[in-house]
């Protein structure tokens, strides 16, 4: 930033530049800049895209939500249903995002901080359930734990149920979510080095005190930011758990699941105030998620020699 | 603590790091570990620190094994490269941090712990900015606290990997003096690793000059500048000059003609002059072994520095000269080499 700013102010005292002046639809403070109608379209564009796209389909969400009143809305919240989906879906996220955590971070740490044979492929494998369609994942765990499934009988003769219940749809967020703790982590880390880690071990710290002291407080903003949009898909999956959660009502649905079939019964009003909890809870994500990327950049800044 | 390395081979991949690699250190000592990059001497210090692993041979400190202890078991304060500092802790965390660490049997109450960072932060003369973080500080700043961090577990040795690398040449020169007044006041048995000659002359008691993964010469500032033992190192040492010459029948010829200057035992074949700049003798055309024309003259301090193409094959040397006699570009000039060294010319 600093070093843009630095060239621009070279560029400006540019002896030519005084020789030859720029065309006067130029700003002259700033080589870059466009002629104000293109500028203009270019910012309308942008702005009417967001408005078609974002803000109309947010504002829809609680429209609806609210269209026969507050009452309406939080009798719809406070239905049995529901109430089961929210709880569901704030269990699978924790879950999800607990497992997620322990995972990113030994993936990130393997990676980040040792060589070994496989690195690529193992690279190559966090990044499958960005690749692959969450309707695939779920699938697959039918096709695992299914009644027809390979390990089908053996749970069913146990009495151990898996698909269409919780450890189901756990496993099914589980798979779609755990790229993200582990994608915050290994640029951050690969960048650390593992200096301080070498400095702290000849100081005569433990493997423990190592990672707790010096290695964990260096990516805590990673973490953080690696969880929050763990768990914002975590909450907002819908694929494949469509697939593994057999839809029971008050059981195993999700809110997701439970939006789609409230909608389908056109009972709206009841669709759209559990959308809007999803709603905000992007909103809060998206807020959490620029603080934290301010941290990050700070980060950065204090790392520089 | 004396240090002994025995016949250390270490291998990334095909290449091989360090080959073969003997060194004894005295109690004591302030040993400088130079050579170009790639040289293996990051290695090898890093294999002493414990943070690197031999494929074979042995390392002792005081003739127990060293290799059968971890980094953190060794007593080895190491001061890294680009210091390492935990950038989220202050100075004075910093310099706690092996305090801090050590197991709870051991581990020191918090006043004597702070007590002791004072004492570590008054010895580098920084106690004013243990609030601080490091990126709020300078690169020597930086430098000193790395040290301070890596005294405070009481080390029996102290590691510097390139400790002035990446200052600026004036800070360089405080912290090379700063160093050796430290180490005589600690007199802690030290190796650093540099690159720069100077810095290796000036500040270490001994000299290790390595290239290519072995040791090319061991020996004091003074020996490895006068004597030097292999071409590399003469090349390496000090500016000089080196002609292609060629060692038979007793005498030494270059460009075909005889030079007048003793062959000094150099076996014969293909070989290389080495003189140093200011041992290149300037006087009349005839006065030595050589001849050439002045091109061009610099000068700078006590010294000038002539470009002088030389008669015999035309190739062109730099020579430092006093200035009691003022060189200019077209002058004839007699060169007598004062000292010299012939080593065979790798074929």
């Amino acid at each position: 930033m600093t070093f843009e700013m630095t060239l621009q102010r070279v560029r400006t005292a540019d002896p030519d530049e005084v020789a030859n002046p720029l065309p006067f639809y130029a700003a002259r403070d700033d080589v870059r800049t466009e002629p104000g109608p293109v500028r203009f379209v270019i910012i309308a564009i942008a702005v009417v895209f967001l408005t078609v796209f974002v803000v109309l389909p947010l504002v829809v969400v609680f429209a609806q939500a609210f269209s026969k009143g507050i009452g309406a809305y939080f009798s719809a919240l406070s239905d049995p249903e529901a109430l089961s989906a929210i709880r569901l879906t704030l269990w699978v996220a924790a879950i999800s995002v607990g497992l997620n955590l322990v995972f990113g971070l030994t993936a990130a740490w393997a990676i980040a901080k040792f060589d070994f044979r496989g690195k690529t492929l193992l690279i190559s494998l966090i990044d499958l359930p960005f690749s692959v369609s969450p309707v695939i994942a779920g699938l697959v765990f039918v096709l695992l734990f299914g009644a027809q499934g390979y390990w089908g009988p053996w749970l069913q003769s146990h009495n151990l149920h898996v698909l269409f219940a919780v450890p189901g749809i756990t496993l099914a967020t589980v798979f779609v979510t755990f790229p993200f703790v582990a994608r915050a982590l290994i640029p951050l880390m690969q960048e650390q080095g593992t200096q301080e880690e070498e400095a702290a071990i000849s100081l005569g710290a433990s493997g423990l005190q190592t990672f707790f002291r010096v290695t964990l407080p260096n990516i805590k903003w990673g973490v953080l930011y690696g969880v929050l949009l763990c768990n914002a898909r975590a909450m907002g999956e819908f694929g494949a758990v469509s697939v593994v959660s057999g839809h029971i009502r008050g059981e195993t649905n999700t809110m997701p699941l439970q939006v789609e079939i409230l909608y389908n019964e056109y009972q709206f009003v009841a669709a759209f105030a559990i959308a809007s909890l999803l709603a905000m809870l992007a909103l809060i994500t998206l807020l959490a998620k620029t603080i934290l990327e301010r941290h990050l950049d700070e980060g950065q800044h204090s790392r520089g020699n | 603590m004396a240090i002994e390395v025995r016949n250390i081979v270490k291998k990334f991949g095909a290449f091989a790091a360090l080959d073969g690699v003997d060194l004894k250190v005295a109690s004591g000592e302030l040993l400088a570990l130079l050579g170009p990059s790639g040289s293996g001497k990051t290695t090898l210090l890093r294999i002493i620190a414990g943070l690197d692993w031999p494929d074979s041979g042995e390392v002792t400190f005081d003739g127990e094994d060293a290799l059968a202890r971890g980094a953190g078991e060794r007593g080895v304060g190491f001061v890294f490269q680009h210091y390492a500092l935990f950038r989220h802790m202050t100075v004075f965390e910093n310099v706690a941090f092996g305090l801090r660490v050590q197991p709870r049997a051991v581990r020191k109450n918090e006043a004597s712990i702070r007590a002791r960072v004072k004492e570590l932060l008054d010895l580098v003369q920084l106690d004013w900015l243990s609030d601080r973080y490091p990126s709020q500080l300078s690169g020597g700043q930086r430098q000193r606290i790395a040290l301070a961090r890596a005294l405070a577990i009481e080390p029996r040795i102290l590691l510097l990997d390139e400790p002035f690398g990446a200052l600026d040449a004036k800070v360089r020169k405080e912290l090379r003096q700063w160093l050796r007044s430290l180490h005589s006041e600690i007199n802690m048995t030290s190796i650093f690793v540099t690159h720069d000659q100077e810095e290796a002359l000036e500040v270490a008691n001994r000299v290790v000059v390595m290239d290519k993964g072995r040791i090319e010469q061991i020996g004091t500032p003074g020996e490895v500048y006068d004597h030097p033992a292999t071409a590399f190192v003469h090349g390496f040492i000090g500016e000089s000059i080196v002609l292609p010459v060629d060692v038979r029948d007793g005498g030494v010829r270059l460009g075909g003609k005889a030079l007048d200057i003793a062959v000094n035992g150099a076996a014969a074949g293909a070989s290389k002059l080495f003189v140093r700049r200011h041992d290149m003798q300037v006087g009349p055309p005839g006065s030595g072994a050589l001849e050439g024309a002045v091109q061009r003259v610099r000068t700078f301090g006590p010294i000038q520095r002539a470009e002088v193409a030389l008669s015999a094959d035309k190739t062109v040397i730099e020579i430092d000269a006093p200035r009691d006699r003022e060189l200019r570009a077209g002058d004839l000039v007699g060169l007598q080499p004062r000292r010299y060294r012939i080593f065979a010319a790798p074929e």
